[in-house]
């Protein structure tokens, strides 16, 4: 057959008996950074939801930030999927004959109507800038603020408020879509009967709770990270919000993935001596990344719960914390799915997957596609200087405020 | 309301109507028809073409290796069998050790099935091998034994019914006994020794029936002989110089100068290098030729095999009486089945093996080949095949076959 | 699973008091799911879905009520207007498959014969069929499997694309060993059909659940789904691969290629409309079971002969 070296390549190496097809673990890395990336999503919609929709003014400084940080890691969402595909140009016949009892057949639905919802939240709240932005620039820059304003300016107190009220309740149907989106997925896991480690009834809401956590986690680093960059500090105010928010996350994440193990193990139905070999062979190191991780966060949150250190330590210990969160639901995902697959059907057997450094599912592309959304991200703070801005008391002022900095 | 919003709302209906017509007309037509498909697809893979054509499609040519076939103990497993009142066709019929016929004997590929013509993206196209055109369905000789061993070694798990076919118990005892789940098993070590399976069996028709079963030595098709494996053949020239140690005993010219010892003339270079390989081993032994053959690499006994191969045989005097009593128990033993060219049933040059494994018998010494029969009848040398033959002579019968095999012409 | 047995005993006069029955149930069933159905898009699926696995349970034998996922109306048209197979109607017959392990010898003709006739991957990791081996050793009560893929059994010194059996357990004392063949169950609640996102794999009328390469996307999820393992992805295609107990020989009154060249009768395959094939005088004839009941897949490949290790 054509090509059998690379075909060779993809084999896992086996110990016990495992049925033959599946040698070639059918489901590899890039279907680990597809859940971490929507996890990523849902975790930065929420937080600037908080601002939005329950009004907490702390989150106010990063609230836009979130929802821009949410759109660019959304457009990226279904692009690992899309290079798994075994006929990546077939991929809309999903969409055109969608077989709603597969839990896949939605996707592009859901993804599709998440995007649509975050671009037009996007764009509401960046209206009243991008107007101004069109009357401000010249030359090819300005055809595309002009294109983007669909061609009204009108900025009048009435009109900014409708923007206003309608990017409100726009996130008000985009927390459950984000619940929904995540949960989804969780549900594409949870629903097989097929895969002991998978077949869970609370893999939807572990799913959803930790990528609240993850998306905390990643928002912390990035803010941080933007303001070094800037050469501006943090807002404290923020900075102890997204703690709070990351502690809660942290807690209720471990405390259900806790009770997940220990129902299984409790259970102790037919293959849960697979279950036990498997968390000491394949994935031992994994699930020390994935329980070292969320427990080094939630060790450091815990302590700067207890006492607010001053706001220097603070963006540093948030920093370790938020990127250690990130590292454990980025093990927890791998565990998830690809420790599945390496516990056999058959329940006898356990295989040792070996991710491929180059190639159309290897590590190169999922290194690829997850820096995609942070150089969009940087591309899009281009576009729209004012997110670093945050939501100023009156939409008027702000206006006001885009020809000073400009 | 505001422009912006009438704006914004015209352009999300411009797509949501445009997304929703190219859905539509993306559909094919046959979807839905018999359920969420295409219906159009349930004739297409009905449509690829069969591969394995049937033993019935094989015999329309090959009607005398069919007629061989059908009388066979192959085909004996075939014959439809009512077992507990299930009518079950078994037994193993010509595509199972050839490959599938597939459009054979045309040269042209087989036409490609619908899901034959899809590739991917990532994938450079390539033509399934089965789909080669003039592919050959014939197994190489050297895949014979792995072959046959797919079904009759004897491993765990193979049902089995009655005793298993293992050294120096004939493979005939076995076969009858075995039931009617079983196939005949066998030990692979110590079964023919390093033989390939068809060197005595017909693969055709495997039982070896001595007195009845033609064991052709020949490729049925091409009728030409089949060679043993990985036979490398020697430099004569080279061998001339090794062969010269051996001249003292064996002659120069390769005739022996005592007759207890085997001529060398016209002998087959891959059954002499099998010998030395022997008595080097130690598998044979012999006072003389054991430290002979110590001292000789493959190479050289590569080359001397070589070079008395390509001398001159010549036919020895033997008692014509005792010769004509030979050449009748010859053909009541079967000798011929392997020491002759043409097998049993067919003409051949009697003496003359059809395998290079197995040696030449015409124009040897008698009392050599009285000396070698009567070794392999004592135990004292042993041979997979030969010692349970020998085993049936009496000494009148083995200086009678002697002198008929000395006597018979080896050009 | 308590249709085995009565099955076992089919004859014509049952197969109609079978065909009422199973409309009746299948009325019922859907008259109660049909209001609730009838609310949202996501409870519209889920109970069409459950309605239509109903259908398939009712269904026990095909030609006499829609198939799984199948609605009335395009069973109606598959009985009206079938697709065009010469000689052929779908209707007509229902397809089995009998596995008796007693009598398989384990020589994996049925996985080469497989492999050239579907033009399957050559190697060992892609299989349509295969056979697998339990072998308990004595004092043992678990038993070691292995299959075609196990390192011992490729074949030393041969092209990787042969397949053998290892005697690997000569030197140990084995109490009791045997091979059993697997294949695609061609289920009745297919959980591969189920979950796929586009409708490129389907339950026929006649048994077998078929793959239409031309629409799969590759997705991988009925890989993942099915509980027998029998689903792979054929890297040179992109799409999913399975049995399909060569439909294209089967509609033209053919054997199945393992069928036809097992030379022990270990694979059995016929139509079970009719009361004298070889699988109805199978299941008439023999104690049968399936793998894994209790995953409610309801499969189609019938073993006779298999061990309480067999998964």
């Amino acid at each position: 057959m054509s090509s059998s070296a690379d075909v060779f390549y993809h084999v896992a190496p086996f110990a016990g008996f495992t049925y033959p097809n599946e040698t070639e673990v059918p489901w590899s890395e890039l279907i680990v950074i597809y859940p971490y990336i929507t996890g990523l999503v849902a975790g930065a919609f929420v937080v600037s939801s908080l601002h939005h929709v329950f009004g907490m003014e702390r989150f106010a400084p990063i609230s836009k930030f979130a929802l821009l940080t949410s759109l660019c890691f959304m457009f990226f969402a279904p692009t690992p999927l899309l290079f798994h595909l075994g006929q990546p140009t077939r991929a809309l016949n999903a969409v055109i004959t969608p077989h709603w009892t597969s839990a896949m057949a939605a996707f592009g639905y859901v993804a599709a109507f998440y995007i649509c919802l975050l671009l037009l939240e996007t764009w509401f709240s960046f209206r009243a800038d991008i107007v101004a932005l069109s009357k401000s620039t010249t030359g090819v820059m300005q055809k595309v603020y002009q294109a983007l304003t669909l061609g009204s300016d009108d900025v009048s107190k009435r009109a900014l408020d409708t923007d206003h009220t309608i990017a409100r309740r726009l996130a008000m149907i985009g927390i459950p879509g984000a619940c929904g989106l995540h949960g989804y997925v969780g549900f594409l896991f949870g629903s097989l009967k097929t895969r002991e480690w998978w077949s869970s009834d609370l893999m939807p809401i572990i799913f959803l709770l930790s990528a609240v956590g993850s998306g905390v986690g990643l928002l912390i680093v990035i803010y941080v990270v933007a303001c070094w960059w800037r050469k501006q500090t943090p807002d404290n105010g923020a900075m102890q919000g997204l703690l709070y928010v990351l502690w809660s996350g942290i807690v209720i994440v471990m405390v259900i993935e806790a009770l997940e193990m220990v129902q299984m193990i409790y259970k102790a139905r037919e293959g849960v001596e697979g279950v036990f070999e498997l968390i000491n062979g394949p994935i031992h190191v994994g699930l020390f990344f994935q329980w070292g991780g969320g427990l080094f966060a939630l060790l450091v949150t815990s302590v700067m719960m207890l006492k607010m250190p001053n706001p220097k330590r603070l963006i540093f210990w948030l920093f370790i914390a938020g990127l250690s969160m990130m590292i454990s639901v980025l093990a927890m995902r791998w565990n998830v799915v690809i420790g599945g697959q390496e516990l056999s059907k058959t329940m006898r057997g356990l295989l040792t997957y070996h991710p491929e450094v180059l190639g159309r599912e290897s590590l190169f592309t999922v290194a690829t596609l997850f820096s995609a959304p942070f150089i969009v991200l940087y591309l899009a703070q281009k576009l729209l200087p004012t997110v670093w801005e945050g939501e100023p008391l009156e939409p008027e002022e702000r206006v006001f405020d885009i020809h000073k900095a400009i | 309301m505001h422009k912006h919003i009438v704006r914004l709302l015209t352009l999300i209906a411009v797509v949501a109507v445009v997304a929703a017509s190219a859905r539509y007309l993306a559909r094919q037509d046959t979807f839905f028809q018999y359920g969420h498909y295409r219906g159009a697809s349930v004739a297409q893979i009905a449509a690829k073409l069969p591969k394995h054509q049937g033993s019935a499609t094989c015999e329309q040519c090959h009607k005398e290796i069919y007629a061989e076939w059908v009388g066979g103990i192959h085909r004996k497993a075939t014959k439809d069998n009512a077992i507990q009142g299930v009518v079950i066709k078994s037994g193993p019929g010509c595509e199972v050790c050839h490959t599938p016929a597939g459009n054979h004997p045309s040269k042209e590929p087989m036409p490609l099935s619908t899901e034959d013509q899809v590739t991917t993206i990532t994938h450079k196209w390539e033509n399934h091998p089965v789909n080669a055109p003039g592919r050959k369905l014939l197994r190489a000789p050297e895949d014979m034994r792995l072959l046959c061993a797919n079904c009759h070694e004897k491993i765990p798990g193979r049902p089995l019914r009655g005793k298993v076919a293992g050294e120096g118990v004939p493979v005939q005892a076995v076969t009858d006994v075995v039931g009617i789940h079983g196939v005949p098993q066998i030990v692979i070590e110590g079964h023919g020794g390093d033989e390939i399976c068809t060197n005595c069996h017909n693969p055709h028709s495997p039982r070896i029936n001595f007195a009845a079963v033609p064991r052709p030595p020949s490729d049925p098709n091409t009728g030409k002989l089949i060679p043993v494996s990985a036979f490398k053949s020697g430099d004569a020239n080279a061998g001339k110089a090794v062969a010269a140690n051996c001249g003292a005993c064996h002659g120069v010219n390769g005739l022996s100068v005592n007759p207890e010892w085997p001529n060398l003339a016209g002998q087959h270079a891959d059954y002499l290098v099998r010998a030395l390989n022997a008595f080097k081993a130690g598998a044979r032994k012999n006072d003389m030729m054991s430290p002979m053959a110590t001292g000789l690499s493959d190479a050289d006994m590569r080359n001397v095999a070589a070079y008395f191969a390509s001398a001159s045989c010549k036919s020895t005097a033997a008692d014509k009486v005792k010769a004509d009593l030979g050449k009748t128990k010859a053909e009541t033993a079967g000798c011929a089945a392997c020491h002759s060219s043409g097998g049993l049933n067919r003409a051949g040059i009697a003496g003359v093996s059809g395998a290079q494994a197995w040696p030449n018998l015409a124009g040897q010494n008698a009392a050599y080949l009285t000396v070698a029969l009567k070794s392999f009848r004592d135990g004292s040398r042993n041979h997979a095949v030969m010692s349970s033959v020998a085993k049936t002579l009496g000494d009148a019968d083995i200086e009678n076959l002697s002198a008929y095999y000395a006597s018979a012409s080896c050009k | 699973m308590n249709k085995l047995p009565r099955e076992e005993k089919m004859t014509t006069q049952d197969i109609n008091t079978e065909k009422e029955a199973s409309r009746m149930t299948r009325r019922n069933f859907l008259g109660l799911l049909g209001k609730g159905a009838a609310c949202a898009g996501a409870a519209a699926g889920a109970g069409g879905a459950l309605a239509s696995a109903g259908g398939g349970a009712a269904n026990a034998l095909g030609g006499v009520g829609p198939t799984f996922q199948q609605e009335p109306e395009q069973y109606a048209e598959a009985r009206k207007n079938p697709p065009k197979i010469p000689n052929y109607n779908w209707t007509e017959h229902k397809w089995a498959f009998g596995v008796d392990s007693n009598r398989c010898i384990g020589c994996l003709r049925c996985v080469e014969a497989c492999k050239m006739e579907n033009s399957v991957q050559m190697d060992r990791n892609h299989t349509r069929t295969w056979v697998e081996r339990y072998t308990y050793l004595e004092g043992s009560d678990h038993a070691l499997v292995d299959s075609i893929h196990d390192l011992k059994n490729v074949v030393p010194a041969s092209k990787e694309t042969r397949f053998k059996f290892d005697n690997r357990y000569k030197n140990a004392k084995v109490a009791k060993s045997f091979f059993v063949p697997k294949l695609c169950n061609q289920c009745e609640k297919p959980s591969c059909v189920q979950v796929c996102p586009t409708g490129a794999t389907y339950k026929t009328p006649d048994g077998p659940v078929l793959i239409d390469t031309k629409y799969c996307i590759g997705c991988q999820y009925c890989v993942q789904a099915c509980p027998y393992g029998a689903r792979s992805l054929n890297l040179v295609r992109g799409t999913a691969e399975k049995c399909n107990w060569c439909y294209h020989r089967i509609t033209k009154g053919l054997n199945p290629a393992c069928v036809e060249v097992c030379p022990s009768g270990t694979r059995i395959f016929g139509d079970r409309m009719d009361p004298e094939s070889p699988i109805s005088l199978f299941l008439r004839n023999n104690r049968v079971n399936v793998l894994n009941p209790d995953m409610g897949n309801m499969p189609n490949v019938f073993s006779a002969g298999i061990d309480k290790e067999v998964i």
